[in-house]
């Protein structure tokens, strides 16, 4: 397999990388004790250079100490995450100065609100209190992402929370038709609807968990690969706008109308086979922060595996003949292979490098709106959760959004914000920027009304007759969520929401929303792969992608680690062990919930998956199989 | 597989100047007849040793600094949660004293606020022989005890390399370690809201990695 030119020089990573199972040669002491002194004071050398401490970065650096090569890995901030920190309030104040300063590429146009009880020095709450995460994101159970933090052990530094509700705005009201479902067949079945309705729902639902290498599935696929997906579902499944609505923006989490029915397929199928893989949801969150939680996780797991890591310090200058890296902190540092560069971390000789690189590619904006307010919002969570999705298909809204409005909110129960609050994360997928900000403020000032609504002491007041619908067949009459189902129109709040803090920014990338640049990288579509002309050893990252999920990660990661070490079939290809397994797996533990039948059909999908692909990690991102289509 | 009384975790982490001796310290409590070659364990995500004290069980989960103490960048997620930390220094270095210092001050901004800390000043053996004469001894008992006392820690002098008052540094962060305690360990058991083991769903759907269960 081995097909590498030997060159009189020293061996590159590429080449030192086998590809067989391989045992680094120095074993980290346990647990990432003290390294040998030598090494520890002395650090001229190393092999890879990373710059930005973001989860990418992060998960790249650790796969890398893992297969023995030196990383050294710094970022220009004094905390974790770089694009994906999680913030404390004062730590975004002075991040919005930055932005607006022109300091921090790719982010713009922020604005910040603290409310001025944060600065009383009686106040309850403190700016550490809070954890804001630039780039919020869920976790869905069956992923790619999911499968490396158990594998790698980053796990067990995280705490990781579900997350069953998802709540969908519709007719000026919101529902939460995917409230509490025990089984995949409960998602679908909402009192409200037909039996007739009912019976194509599961129907499709069949047809989705299908196996994708099914012949007749694959045919319908290939027909339709052009299809919007609202198309497919009411001309194949006769199913209505309501329901096209719930499958495509609130279980597929797409972002704008008209996604090819693939793609869309490929989102819905992903919620459903993550739903029951550790119990009655499809999606988990961590604790304390996302991505920024995560980033450090891993940051520490390639510490314990031998990386340096040096916050607060930039890289000053670079000379490619010598390969000697000179940083802030006066020290250099020779770097035998591989420099890899965040977007936001770019030093100043190499900007023109990247502005040639990245010239060419279409780029996105995601335009975020953060509010912290006092409200534990429980009853948009399940009992015993701490963290909802809002959805807001496009034309939902009065300002007639033309993209989809994504919504998480967490509470003080995911650590991120004292008891009593929550967090609200609104993204719009706008490309206007100025009509992004008119589609989340309309979106924010119904989740507030919704919110002021159902927290109300009162419910006589704000409960009448019309919360109890009778369907247009003249079917099930309740209302799904008592609460939530109401329209909003005629609800006059008492009282207003109290915020601590508001947060507007735009992150710019070249990471397309349907991911396809992630999964199926090419010279002409990925910045990772779009090599500078002068400066071959350096490789530039991507920015986040708009995905409110982690897919694409583990993908980016590869294919950064395919790019230093040649091939990628020794990714994170060490066996971690554990002091006394037994003991963590001893019914300690919230157990899975009773496999249901479909459960147990959607695992023999996957193992055809895996018999197909040969592949140890097979929870692929949504889309890999389809994109081939 | 249950246990009839469980151990309760206990999230300990380790801070002081490089060469103090945390690790020797750890290894020797972990590793009580100090097997020499005994095999490392691969990308352990922490240490781990459970003691038991009087009629209750502790799991340390001991977690090092990896090294990102080295240009002051230890993760926020290093402190979180923490119960218990050693602070060491080596008391034949005044400069490992004063870092020692430091570390406190970091503890009681960055850490939960019943964190119990013991301060642990290290390499007893090299002044253990001495008189008062010419001494390496270069920390005294009393700066080490008043700093305690000031800051309200547990005090040990240690000899990891005799394993002099290592076991009892553990014992006494046992026993101070308040019994209702949060269940805020890292391991802790899952009656948190919503907690999940990503082990439990996931054995069942990822491969096996390796033939030894």
């Amino acid at each position: 397999m081995t097909s590498l030119n030997k060159v009189e020089r020293r061996k590159s990573v590429a080449e030192r990388s086998p590809s067989v199972s391989y045992t680094p040669d120095v074993i980290p002491h346990l647990a990432g004790l003290e390294k040998p002194q030598a090494h520890s004071l002395l650090l001229d050398e190393c092999d890879v250079l990373i710059m930005g401490t973001g989860l990418v970065e992060s998960i790249l650096a650790a796969s890398l100490s893992w297969q023995g090569v030196d990383v050294l890995h710094i970022d220009n901030k004094t905390c974790y995450g770089d694009s994906n920190s999680t913030l404390t309030i004062e730590q975004i104040k002075s991040w919005c100065q930055e932005v607006n300063g022109g300091k921090i590429q790719h982010f713009e146009d922020a604005q910040v609100y603290v409310s001025g009880e944060l600065s009383l020095p009686t106040s309850k709450y403190k700016s550490k209190d809070y954890g804001i995460d630039l780039t919020p994101k869920v976790m869905f159970a069956q992923s790619d992402l999911l499968s490396l933090l158990v594998k790698s052990r980053v796990y067990k530094y995280l705490e990781f929370q579900s997350l069953s509700n998802f709540h969908i705005f519709e007719n000026d009201s919101f529902a939460a038709k995917f409230s509490n479902p025990t089984s995949k067949e409960e998602i679908f079945t909402d009192q409200s609807l037909s039996l007739v309705t009912k019976r194509y729902l599961m129907k499709f639902l069949k047809f989705v968990l299908q196996d994708n290498n099914d012949e007749d599935k694959r045919q319908v696929l290939t027909e339709n690969a052009k299809v919007p997906i609202e198309e497919f579902l009411k001309k194949k499944f006769n199913l209505e706008k309501s329901q096209i609505n719930e499958l495509v923006y609130s279980i597929g989490l797409a972002t704008k109308e008209s996604s090819k029915t693939p793609e869309a397929l490929a989102r819905i199928r992903r919620y459903l086979t993550s739903f029951n893989v550790y119990g009655n949801f499809p999606v988990l969150v961590s604790k304390y922060g996302g991505p920024g939680e995560i980033s450090q996780g891993f940051c520490r797991s390639a510490a314990v595996g031998g990386s340096t890591y040096k916050l607060n310090t930039t890289l000053v200058d670079y000379d490619p003949s010598q390969k000697v890296a000179k940083f802030s902190d006066k020290s250099s540092v020779r770097i035998n292979e591989k420099l890899v560069v965040s977007p936001t971390q770019i030093p100043k000789f190499l900007q023109t490098s990247y502005n040639e690189i990245t010239e060419a590619l279409p780029m996105k904006n995601i335009n975020r709106l953060v509010v912290v307010v006092k409200k534990d919002c429980k009853e948009w969570m399940s009992n015993s959760e701490s963290s909802a999705v809002v959805v807001f298909p496009p034309h939902s809204l009065p300002s007639d959004n033309s993209k989809g409005i994504q919504a998480l909110v967490q509470n003080g129960g995911s650590g991120v914000c004292p008891d009593g609050h929550s967090i609200w994360y609104l993204t719009s997928f706008e490309q206007d920027k100025a009509k992004a900000k008119l589609d989340l403020q309309s979106a924010l000032d119904k989740m507030e009304a919704a919110i002021l609504r159902e927290s109300s002491n009162n419910l006589d007041d704000v409960l009448g007759e019309e919360d109890f619908v009778i369907s247009e067949r003249g079917t099930p009459v309740v209302v799904n969520s008592v609460k939530l189902g109401k329209s909003l129109q005629n609800f006059v709040p008492k009282e207003k929401l109290e915020i601590i803090c508001k947060l507007g920014y735009v992150q710019q990338t070249y990471v397309a929303n349907d991911l396809s640049n992630v999964l199926n990288p090419t010279k002409d579509n990925n910045v990772t792969l779009r090599k500078p002309k002068d400066c071959g050893e350096i490789i530039f990252t991507n920015m986040p992608s708009a995905e409110i999920s982690y897919d694409g990660i583990v993908s980016e990661c590869k294919t950064l680690y395919s790019s230093i070490t040649g091939a990628d079939d020794d990714f994170f290809d060490v066996d971690f062990e554990d002091e006394d397994d037994t003991f963590d797996g001893a019914g300690f533990h919230q157990q899975p919930q009773t496999v249901s039948t479909i459960k147990a059909n959607a695992l023999t999908d996957d193992e055809n998956a895996i018999a197909s692909s040969d592949e140890d990690d097979h929870n692929e991102p949504f889309g890999a199989n389809e994109m081939e289509l | 597989m249950s246990f009839p009384n469980p151990a309760k975790a206990v999230k300990l982490v380790l801070l002081g100047e490089a060469a103090v001796g945390k690790s020797s310290l750890v290894l020797r409590f972990v590793s009580n007849d100090f097997q020499e070659n005994k095999e490392p364990t691969i990308g352990a995500a922490f240490l781990t040793q459970k003691c038991t004290i009087g009629d209750k069980t502790i799991k340390y989960e001991i977690w090092d600094t990896a090294g990102q103490e080295r240009f002051a960048s230890l993760a926020p997620m290093y402190y979180r949660n923490a119960q218990a930390a050693l602070v060491v220094y080596d008391i034949t270095k005044p400069a490992s004293f004063l870092k020692a210092r430091h570390w406190v001050k970091e503890l009681h901004e960055q850490a939960s606020k019943d964190i119990t800390i013991a301060l642990v000043g290290n390499k007893y053996d090299l002044v253990e022989d001495e008189n008062d004469g010419d001494t390496l001894r270069k920390v005294s008992v009393e700066e080490g005890q008043k700093l305690a006392e000031d800051e309200g820690l547990l005090f040990f002098e240690t000899s990891a390399k005799t394993s002099y008052n290592v076991n009892e540094v553990f014992v006494g962060i046992g026993t101070k370690i308040p019994e209702s305690s949060a269940p805020t360990g890292v391991q802790q058991a899952g009656n948190e809201a919503g907690r999940i083991d990503l082990t439990t769903g996931a054995a069942s759907t990822t491969q096996q990695t390796s033939g030894c269960c």
